[in-house]
């Protein structure tokens, strides 16, 4: 018989920590992680030498990146293993730091995402195909935008709101690329980029890390971890693309379907989310994703955005760190960096960018391939 | 005349010679399953995982009805030098398909029915006319 995650021993999250993500500079990707995990270490109070195994969510890095990292912690010998799942890769990595916890294999684990600007290597699968090198990742999604708003009749001004909140949020969020207030006149007069969407409905090329810890009671106990900070994760499922109906948008079908196993492994309901933080590398696909979600109907999203429902203090803050659009999407620390956002708000340590009374946040991260990650924290 | 030539041949080819403006059809293929995908390939059915014999050829309309548009201003790869369109497109015979299209086109907007043609897109080294896919509204 098989078991989800919390059908085994409970798993925290016990140490949050990030280097800011920033643009691309001549800071090697060794400082970065270094810099995110001994903020993560000292978040949670415990020393390298008990973190039994690490987890390095990358994708643009290179082979074997992560012991040039680890070694200036001192090298204890603990496993090592590194994670490309393209944009899911940090999400990949912290599900598997939390099973690893969770499986009784280790008490302490370490999930850590770095990565810097290079190009992008995509594999010759044999297949032809007629025109995928003029259609990158912002005309992918101008398409879904264009197809969004004449099936619910909206306007690409609507849509555009979403950069306008997001970039509200980064503004007071000191570990975000683009910490800047944006009108929506700004955002929509902004450098075109492919269909409606303009530059500041993008998420910007940069680089970062972000690292978590995750932590079992009986490590928590042993290590005397202020188990009053710790946050539990209560879901975690991993999905990849099935064929679905044609025309079908797979992204948000893919959400869905991995978001409602998230939920009903935590035995909760959508109206339950205090805050998400979700993929919108792109603008559109934040209304996509909290439809998909099960936040509001399909075509209800732009509302909810207008009524300020999904604003930090509103029914449910999506992106309250600032969202990929803000906070930035450096690939492998983004999906890491949702978790340590979500924990802060669950704390009440996040500040001026606090969503009052947070008791239950959802974390999603979908990837090219298409892949997607759901996790589920609750204090 | 110059002979013509056709840049992605295991893709599509030409209802009747290999001609600028001819309709083109495009080289598809059918799973035991009933499953119809694009381009043909002999791996496997993405629906149900059934491989060689199962998968055979099978000839696809270019005709379609247009799902979604957008002008792509800003591109890195100078082969693709912008502003151009990409269209999707639900062909009537199954799968959904993204190309660029027809540069003398005139604007489309979803739900439109769109073709797709052989459009000239340059010269090969020897002196060929270099024939690609385009979509455009249908005629």
């Amino acid at each position: 018989m098989t078991r989800s995650l919390n059908e085994l021993r409970p798993v925290y999250v016990v140490g949050i920590g990030w280097h800011r993500y920033q643009n691309p500079s001549e800071t090697p990707y060794v400082e970065l992680g270094l810099t995110a995990i001994r903020a993560a270490l000292a978040d949670a109070r415990i020393e390298w030498p008990a973190v039994e195994s690490t987890y390095v969510a990358t994708a643009l890095l290179g082979m074997a990146s992560g012991r040039p990292i680890l070694r200036h912690l001192g090298a204890t010998g603990a496993p090592l293993m590194h994670v490309e799942n393209a944009s899911a890769s940090g999400s990949t990595a912290f599900r598997h730091a939390c099973i690893e916890v969770a499986s009784g294999i280790s008490d302490i684990a370490l999930a850590v995402g770095v990565d810097k600007r290079n190009p992008v290597r995509r594999p010759d699968t044999g297949i032809g195909n007629l025109a995928e090198d003029a259609i990158v990742p912002f005309t992918h999604f101008a398409l879904l935008t264009n197809e969004y708003a004449v099936r619910h009749n909206g306007s690409t001004e609507d849509i555009a709101l979403v950069a306008v909140k997001n970039h509200r949020n980064g503004a007071k969020n000191p570990n975000a690329q683009r910490q800047q207030e944006r009108t929506l006149d700004e955002v929509l007069g902004g450098k075109r980029v492919s269909g409606s969407l303009t530059a500041l409905q993008c998420t910007p090329i940069g680089e970062g890390a972000a690292a978590v810890i995750v932590a079992s009671e009986d490590g928590i106990r042993r290590l005397g971890i202020d188990a009053g900070r710790a946050i539990r994760t209560t879901a975690s499922v991993g999905r990849s693309e099935r064929v679905y109906p044609p025309g079908a948008g797979f992204d948000a079908a893919l959400t869905k379907e991995t978001a409602d196993l998230a939920l009903a492994q935590a035995k909760l309901t959508p109206k339950d989310l205090d805050i998400i933080e979700l993929h919108d590398a792109f603008t559109v696909e934040e209304l996509h994703y909290i439809e998909s979600i099960g936040l509001c109907p399909e075509g209800h999203g732009v509302r909810m955005l207008k009524d300020g429902a999904l604003d930090i203090g509103g029914q449910c803050a999506i992106n309250p760190s600032g969202g990929l659009i803000a906070m930035g999407h450096p690939i492998g620390p983004t999906g890491i960096g949702q978790i340590g956002e979500i924990v802060m708000q669950l704390r009440g340590e996040a500040g001026p960018r606090q969503h009052g009374g947070a008791r239950i946040g959802l974390a999603h991260m979908v990837g090219v391939g298409a892949v997607c990650y759901v996790h589920i924290l609750q204090r | 005349m110059q002979p013509n030539k056709l840049l992605k041949p295991g893709l599509y080819s030409a209802t009747s010679g290999d001609q600028k403006g001819a309709t083109a059809r495009l080289k598809g293929g059918r799973c035991r399953c009933g499953y119809v995908f694009f381009p043909m390939q002999t791996y496997g059915c993405e629906r149900c995982g059934s491989h060689g014999d199962a998968l055979t050829p099978c000839e696809l309309s270019a005709k379609g009805t247009l799902l979604a548009e957008a002008t792509v201003h800003l591109h890195a790869d100078k082969n693709r030098p912008a502003p151009f369109t990409i269209v999707k497109v639900a062909l009537d015979d199954g799968p959904v398909i993204r190309t660029v299209l027809a540069e003398d086109s005139a604007p489309v907007a979803p739900g439109q029915r769109v073709t797709g043609r052989l459009a000239a897109i340059g010269q090969s080294d020897r002196g060929e006319t270099v024939l690609d896919l385009r979509f455009s509204i249908a005629s």
